[in-house]
């Protein structure tokens, strides 16, 4: 056998234990600095509105494939969470439903606006190609109206 | 094919009405059909008015009375009568019955409620807008803001006030 190579072996077992002795003393190092640490004072002294400041919001959740979180959820069970007269109370829905839920009668006016609703583009869209200006829908509403809609 | 705005379906309403119309000034069909209905409505109220005068003249005294519609006490009570359907439906909510119907309403010309004064001045310049073959009407199919030659004497203007996204979704919730 080759002296050198009887050498190299027990250099390769002598690096070996020693890589497994830092190895360890690390993990214990890690192991006592975390024990050591107190993370929610560590958090508390984290600005986390400056670290959201610099998330790219629309860039992470580009990078999120919404179809495979979703197949994994189970939906019904979360629609089970939600406590619909609370959302019902607290927002328009409420309105919409019971707009929504109408009669007959709301039924044939409906009908009756669309139908009035639809001859007046129709009328719109001629007068617009008769004058020579693109139609984009109904103008309004009145400034008052946008005003108070918006505040 | 597209799809143009206002397209009417004979199972749904047109494409227009997926967004809300509150608000934005009401066309010329829209405010024609509601004045038409409204003519009738009132001279029909007012036709049932003179047979129960009628009646009751008969009732009470047994005299026969025969309404002539050239008789100039009738042209005036005619046309009070209509001065009041309009300019009170127009003071009181903004809108007749005919505009009830077809879900349009008449507001300010900055779009907040019509006061009494404007209902007063608004339909006494209605007749305004026939004279001419009815070129005070141009105005709802020329102008920027859909005013006729009253609405712009009055300072007023005619909008959409029925909420087309909730009939969508009535329509849409019937399946």
């Amino acid at each position: 056998m080759d002296p050198f190579e009887r050498q190299r072996l027990a250099d390769g077992r002598v690096v070996t234990r020693r890589e497994a002795l830092a190895q360890a003393v690390t993990d214990r190092a890690v192991e006592l600095v975390v024990s050591a640490l107190d993370v929610n004072a560590l958090l508390d002294r984290v600005d986390l509105n400056a670290v959201l400041d610099q998330v790219d919001i629309n860039r992470l959740l580009d990078r999120i494939d919404l179809d495979r979180l979703l197949a994994r959820m189970d939906l019904n069970d979360l629609v089970q969470h939600i406590d619909f007269d609370a959302l019902v109370e607290q927002t328009d829905l409420g309105a919409i439903i019971a707009a929504s839920s109408s009669g007959a009668a709301s039924d044939a006016l409906d009908v009756v606006r669309s139908q009035a609703v639809g001859l007046d583009e129709f009328i719109a869209r001629w007068i617009g190609r008769l004058r020579r200006r693109p139609y984009s829908g109904p103008p309004g509403p009145p400034d008052g109206l946008r005003a108070r809609a918006a505040s | 094919m597209t799809t143009h705005a206002g397209d009417a379906t004979p199972s749904g309403p047109p494409a227009v009405i997926r967004a809300s119309l509150q608000g934005k000034y009401s066309g010329f069909a829209s405010r024609f059909t509601a004045f038409a209905v409204d003519v009738g409505v009132s001279l029909g109220v007012f036709m049932l008015a003179l047979a129960a005068i009628s009646f009751a003249a008969k009732v009470l005294t047994g005299a026969d009375i025969a309404w002539n519609r050239g008789d100039l006490w009738v042209i005036i009570a005619d046309a009070v009568w209509q001065f009041t359907y309009f300019a009170y439906s127009w003071a009181a909510s903004g809108r007749t019955a005919g505009m009830a119907l077809f879900g349009v309403r008449v507001v300010r010309d900055d779009g907040t409620d019509v006061s009494g004064r404007r209902a007063v001045v608004r339909t006494l310049a209605l007749p305004l807008s026939f004279l001419f073959l009815g070129l005070g009407f141009a105005g709802i199919l020329l102008g920027d803001r859909r005013r006729a030659l009253h609405d712009v004497i009055a300072g007023t203007a005619v909008i959409y006030s029925w909420d087309a996204r909730a009939a969508r979704l009535r329509f849409l919730s019937r399946g």
